[in-house]
């Protein structure tokens, strides 16, 4: 399985759930208790949120957009207050719709130990799994979504110049995939991942960086600009 | 209200034509000028023509009556007096022709005086009732709105020659003013006396006064010109336009129509939602079951089949969540409630295939219904070019405009192939009627072979009060 606990020596990750929908938020502990995960508190609101990463500062807290009392983006708004009141905590917001803005506004959060995915990515129990090991440590991860939006956004010349293979290798990137993540979606090797990301760099003008998160970032600050 | 939409490659709605937006203030000399010119010949027109037809209208009317007391008293003579009704009738068809020249008349001069002064033109008339010829006519010689055309027509022979001899004594006051210093010379060869012993004697004294009085002369002139115009625009306002209770008559008459259709569009939109639902999302869900029953079925027996079917259902069920997210953002985007009209559309700009521009110059967030019925406009016209268009790249700019009216206008245009028909599609037609019940309005010009340009504009003064 692709989304064996990383840190499975040590200590369980610690994990906090923040989802209004009680079948969905029982679903979710049923989940990642299951993955090998301990999931220390579940809330149904904002301040639910707030008050239980204050008390058990977990290392990732799983929240959903949408949570009473209106409805909207209180998820977002609690995680953001949230990652502002606990320092270096990981947040992975979920939503019944990924939009381009909010997963900006999260970015803007700091952007590391960040997450923004559609609901639907549950579903692949694994890779869903292995995305909230990869935020609790502290990646970045976007839903494919979210990385096609910002790619439709920003249709410049730098852009248009890459090949349809690089320009599959950045959108994995900006998901916040590994260099072997990447030649696995590609039925490529590393090498040739190598290659394309060398090239992808070259023609957008950013500095190489061997750091896979720091390439993350890079990416995104290059896509949102 | 009448049918504000159109199609083909014509863009002006049928009531109500926006002009070029220039306020009575911004009226340049050379096209006041140059409609007050006007009004005299025009004047001398209608004034001939009408006086003559009234005239001739009299004597019918009067020859008619004369037959009809003859007939009446042969009648009443043999005792059949029901027949008094009919005298009524014909005189009015008398008069129906020159009323309805008249009526002609009146809207070309008010779409004269509108082009300058940047208005949109409602029409004053009372609705014609579908019927005989005699039951229209007896409608129109009623309107007041008629008469008052009547009026303004006839006046525009007096307003006219005043106008004409105002605007001819406007530009003579410099060209007086120039030469007025010559001429006293040749009047006075000794030099002009100014009183108190002071003389006007060389001709470089003549011309210091004649350059003072220059500019004052064609500032009197100017301000004449433009004086006249907006005295005029007055006048046709008072006349032209219509009173506050055809107003009132016009607004009921919209309102009854649109809300009806504001409630038909309601309700197809729900049916449209329950057949999404039943075709799509509930059809899947069944299926889904289906896969998951037979799999706990074979769990025991046949754990690879069992194992296939799960497969499948998990497909299945992650299938159904994506129509089902697509069919609530359909119905209502949470960005646009979330973040507003500028989120909203840009989300959907980033979602379409084609490329698309948007402009977006909102100063923060707009009514609710507005922004609702703004975003669907956009959504269909986006879905229109993507789908229809073969366009290869679109332009979305949405504005708040203050002046002539706070309203909000959107624009959608692309560079594709044309042929849009707002009759035929029931997106732009329900489009159309959403519009609708906010007093909003659609402009589809769609030539084909042509660039697409849908023009959707949304009062915003109407969320406060009645216009």
């Amino acid at each position: 399985m692709r989304g064996a606990p990383k840190n499975s020596s040590s200590s369980p990750l610690r994990v906090v759930i923040a989802e209004d929908s009680g079948l969905l938020r029982e679903g979710l502990a049923r989940l990642l208790i299951d993955a090998g995960l301990c999931v220390v508190a579940k809330v149904g609101d904002g301040p639910g949120l707030i008050g239980a990463v204050e008390r058990h500062s977990p290392d990732v807290a799983v929240v959903d957009v949408r949570m009473p009392p209106s409805y909207r983006d209180e998820g977002l708004k609690a995680a953001i207050e949230a990652r502002r009141r606990v320092p270096n905590l990981s947040v992975l917001v979920l939503s019944q719709y990924v939009e381009e803005r909010y997963g900006t506004e999260l970015l803007e959060s700091g952007a590391t130990g960040v997450g923004y995915l559609l609901k639907d990515r549950v579903a692949d129990v694994s890779d869903f799994v292995r995305a909230v090991h990869d935020i609790a440590l502290g990646s970045t991860v976007l839903d494919p979504e979210v990385v096609d939006q910002l790619l439709a956004r920003h249709r410049d010349e730098r852009l248009a110049a890459l090949t349809p293979r690089e320009r599959e290798a950045l959108s994995l990137m900006a998901e916040g995939r590994s260099n072997r993540a990447i030649a696995k979606a590609l039925f490529v090797t590393e090498g040739a991942v190598e290659k394309h990301v060398k090239s992808i760099f070259g023609k957008l003008g950013l500095a190489q960086t061997e750091d896979d998160h720091r390439r993350v970032l890079a990416v995104l600050t290059y896509l949102h600009g | 209200m009448s049918e504000p939409m159109t199609g083909g490659s014509n863009a002006e709605p049928r009531r109500g034509a926006v002009g070029p937006v220039h306020s009575p203030f911004s009226a340049s000399l050379g096209t006041s000028v140059g409609f007050l010119l006007l009004n005299l010949p025009l004047g001398i027109f209608w004034f001939a023509a009408l006086v003559v037809l009234i005239l001739l209208d009299i004597f019918l009317a009067a020859v008619w009556m004369v037959v009809m007391a003859v007939t009446l008293a042969v009648l009443w003579l043999i005792r059949k007096p029901k027949c008094q009704t009919l005298s009524r009738g014909p005189t009015t068809l008398i008069f129906a022709p020159t009323m309805s020249l008249c009526t002609r008349g009146a809207q070309v001069e008010r779409r004269r005086v509108a082009r300058f002064l940047g208005y949109a033109v409602p029409s004053p008339y009372r609705q014609l009732p579908q019927g005989s010829l005699l039951a229209r006519a007896c409608v129109r010689v009623r309107d007041p709105a008629v008469w008052r055309d009547l009026a303004y027509l006839l006046l525009l022979l007096p307003l006219g020659a005043a106008e004409f001899a105002l605007v001819i004594g406007a530009f003579a006051l410099p060209l007086v003013t120039i030469v007025l210093p010559m001429w006293l010379f040749i009047a006075f060869p000794d030099g002009i006396p100014l009183g108190q012993g002071a003389r006007i004697d060389t001709p470089f004294e003549a011309l210091i006064i004649a350059i003072i009085a220059l500019p004052v002369s064609a500032l009197v002139g100017y301000l004449l010109a433009i004086g006249m115009f907006k005295a005029h625009a007055a006048l046709g306002h008072a006349l032209l336009w219509p009173s506050k209770g055809a107003r009132l008559v016009q607004r009921v008459e919209e309102l009854t129509e649109s809300r009806s259709r504001a409630v038909e569009a309601a309700t197809a939109e729900r049916r449209r939602i329950e057949r999404d639902l039943h075709d799509g999302a509930q059809q899947r869900l069944v299926s889904l079951a289906i896969s998951l029953g037979m799999a706990k079925e074979k769990m025991a027996t046949d754990p690879k089949s069992a194992r296939e079917l799960v497969e499948e259902a998990h497909e299945e069920a992650k299938r159904t969540l994506s129509e089902i997210r697509d069919l609530v953002r359909g119905i209502h985007p949470a960005i646009l409630s979330d973040r507003g009209l500028d989120a909203a559309i840009s989300a959907l700009a980033v979602r379409c295939p084609v490329p698309v521009e948007v402009t977006i110059a909102l100063d923060g967030r707009l009514p609710e219904p507005a922004e609702t019925t703004a975003y669907f406009v956009v959504a269909e016209a986006l879905a229109n070019v993507s789908k229809h268009s073969k366009a290869s790249e679109a332009q979305i700019v949405v504005r708040r405009e203050h002046k002539p009216q706070d309203r909000l206008v959107i624009e959608v245009v692309d560079d594709g192939k044309g042929g849009a028909e707002p009759e035929g599609g029931t997106g732009l037609a329900g489009l159309s009627d959403r519009l609708a019940a906010l007093d909003g309005r659609l402009f589809v010009k769609s030539p084909t072979g042509g660039s697409t340009q849908v023009h959707a504009e949304l009062p915003l003064d109407t969320f406060h009060s009645i216009p």
